[in-house]
């Protein structure tokens, strides 16, 4: 039997300092570059694994940024510039000005330099389609629907059928947008649904918090076609001890959950992304607890952060994570007793 | 032809966008500049009334975050965009307000025809929170605030005060008793034109309630509302203003359909005055696309039959 609480980590990390001046360097070599690029994936995958998480990534150091990585090998999309996500924070956002279309494995070396490097179980983070549209402009299809379903059938399907041929067991599909439009869950029950089709690989979905704290999302849990979901919670829990209703409100959504019948994995975020205080291993260990109880089968809890932590240092980073899988020891023991 | 202006913040140029992250010595000229090229885009488009692009505000309440009483607060998603703002906690009075706008705005480099957009009290008071009033108080609070604000720009020559309220648009239960009332606090014996802009949710089920509503027209997001609702009401008596350039999507809009729809609006909805204008901020839009649709909103503009 597997063990209770299985940890993990959602995706992204922050870079290190100096690969990115390697790789913005004009004075060194491409070779150089992918040289850099290699011992950063191999410093991540092994902090990883030595902080004691069960199943790995790389930090998806060789990526630009979710959104505008994969775009840059899907045909059909042109870029039009940087766009705000909030200050002076900006995203280059792409127009969709033709058919879109698969041209190649775009995280296929990625992937293979992964499974030559870590001991441990890896999921492979993807960017889904429901996202890629949303954060894009669509010139050419009729509609957001018709774009999306396009994405999920010509682009994501085959980038999931190229990784589990070359040996992906975990898929993880990232879906930050879903939930910001409460009204579109069928699309993207659909999207989902479109890019796992014929898949033999267990699937994962990521998606972040909105404002309806996932209560859209419940209902669709049981007709999409993934075994878990990694959601974001923490940010929006208490930092108190304890197992009550009161000081786990960021967790009360799992209970809708249940009673919607949802039967498979939930990956719950017990450190809050956006904040540098580092939760302790006992406040992690209460969040499993609760969410366990919630759920009503402790086999089905992963434990992970709410959501990729690249916007934090890698000193803070680190530190959650390790606090982390601490907590999840120290939940595994509160539940054995 | 009809009248024609923008709504809300500007998008920055590449150039701009790194100054501010490097918080360059020269930033605020830079401001300066690019504002001035945005204005002379409006002028040369021939807009109705020009705006400030606002390239200085990081969001359409930050100037508020200068009020000592007022804390900023974490991020927040603009409704259902990937794009955010701070909330901000209101913690005691307002009686420094008053010129935060006006502050906050190149006056001088604007001609006569000016307009200028606040947010309406309703959406406000939704988008941050107090915890040192009680439920109806706080957006009240922020009317008596923001007519303080409005009093000083209309005695600054802007003609044109537009109330940004997708909080009206996009939530489904709207208080309209609160929202007539916190709209009266501002608009009470006013010289300036009040447009109510509805955009982020469809309010075809609210047009009779909002032309109740104490402001001078309505305008209305296209895109978000179908301009087969809008044609179901006489606008008779009051102002009209159509969001027909989608500030959420590069495809230029076609300058012939766009007049043919503008055209049919006004002869179904016959209002006292029709605007054409963008659906909301440019901001959502990356700087060329955004020039272009600037331009486009003139051509659409003089090529409309006024009613």
């Amino acid at each position: 039997m597997r063990k209770y609480f299985p940890t993990q980590e959602i995706g992204s990390l922050k870079k290190p300092s100096w690969l990115l001046n390697v790789v913005k360097s004009p004075d060194v070599s491409k070779k150089d570059k992918s040289k850099a690029r290699d011992e950063a994936a191999l410093l991540n995958i092994k902090t990883l694994e030595d902080l004691g998480l069960d199943i790995v990534y790389d930090g998806e150091v060789r990526r630009v940024e979710m959104y505008e990585e994969p775009v840059r090998y899907v045909k059909g999309f042109e870029f039009s510039g940087r766009v705000r996500s909030w200050d002076n924070k900006y995203y280059n956002k792409a127009r969709v000005t033709g058919e879109v279309g698969y041209k190649e494995n775009f995280h296929g070396e990625e992937f293979k330099f992964i499974k030559e490097n870590a001991k441990r179980e890896i999921k492979v983070p993807v960017t889904g389609a429901y996202t890629l549209a949303d954060w894009s402009y669509n010139e050419y299809y009729k509609s957001k629907e018709d774009l999306v379903l396009v994405l999920a059938k010509k682009v994501v399907r085959p980038l999931v059928q190229d990784l589990v041929k070359q040996g992906a067991k975990i898929i993880q599909i990232d879906e930050p947008a879903a939930t910001t439009h409460p009204s579109e869950m069928e699309i993207f029950r659909e999207s989902i649904n479109e890019s796992v089709r014929g898949v033999n690989a267990k699937i994962v979905v990521h998606a972040c918090f909105s404002g309806n704290d996932y209560e859209a999302l419940a209902p669709q849990m049981l007709e999409i076609r993934a075994q878990q979901y990694t959601l974001e919670f923490a940010n929006r829990d208490t930092w108190n001890l304890g197992v009550n209703e009161k000081e786990r409100k960021g967790y009360h959504v799992l209970k809708l959950f249940k009673e919607y019948g949802f039967k498979g994995e939930i990956g719950i975020g017990v450190t809050d992304v956006h904040v540098d205080k580092i939760e302790t291993p006992r406040l992690i260990r209460d969040r499993i607890i609760y969410s366990a109880k919630a759920l009503g089968d402790p086999s089905k809890i992963y434990v992970n952060p709410d959501c990729g932590l690249r916007t934090r240092t890698r000193t803070v980073a680190f530190e959650k994570l390790k606090a982390m899988v601490e907590g999840a020891t120290m939940a595994r023991v509160a539940i054995s007793t | 032809m009809i009248s024609s202006y923008t709504v809300g913040i500007y998008p920055r140029s590449e150039e701009l966008i790194e100054a501010t992250r490097k918080i360059a010595k020269n930033l605020p000229l830079l401001y300066l500049k690019e504002k001035k090229k945005y204005i002379a885009m409006q002028e040369k488009a021939k807009l109705g009334y020009i705006c400030d692009p606002l390239l200085d505000w990081d969001d359409i309440y930050r100037p508020f975050s200068k009020l000592k009483s007022v804390k900023l607060e974490a991020l927040n998603r603009i409704y259902e965009t990937n794009t955010f703002y701070r909330r901000l906690s209101f913690v005691g009075p307002l009686n420094d307000a008053g010129n935060i706008i006006k502050s906050n705005l190149a006056i001088s480099l604007l001609p006569k025809n000016r307009a200028v957009c606040v947010p309406d009290p309703y959406t406000f008071a939704d988008a941050h929170f107090s915890k040192n009033y009680k439920k109806d108080e706080f957006p009240k609070t922020i009317a008596k605030m923001l007519r303080r604000e409005i009093n000083n720009l209309a005695r600054s020559g802007f003609q044109i005060i537009q109330l940004l309220a997708p909080s009206i648009a996009y939530n489904p239960k709207v208080d309209f008793g609160l929202v007539y009332d916190t709209l009266a606090i501002i608009t009470r014996g006013l010289k300036a034109k009040t447009i109510l802009h509805l955009y982020f949710g469809d309010v075809s089920d609210k047009i009779e309630k909002l032309l109740e509503l104490p402001v001078s027209g309505l305008g209305f997001d296209i895109t978000s509302t179908p301009t087969s609702s809008i044609k179901k009401h006489s606008f008779a008596g009051k102002s009209l203003a159509v969001g027909l350039i989608n500030s959420y999507n590069t495809k230029l809009e076609d300058s012939q359909e766009s007049i043919s729809k503008l055209n049919s609006i006004i002869s179904n909805t016959k209002p006292h005055e029709t605007y054409v204008t963008t659906n909301f901020d440019l901001q959502y839009l990356p700087k060329d696309f955004a020039a272009k649709k600037i331009l486009r909103l003139g051509e659409i503009a003089r090529g409309v039959k006024s009613a």
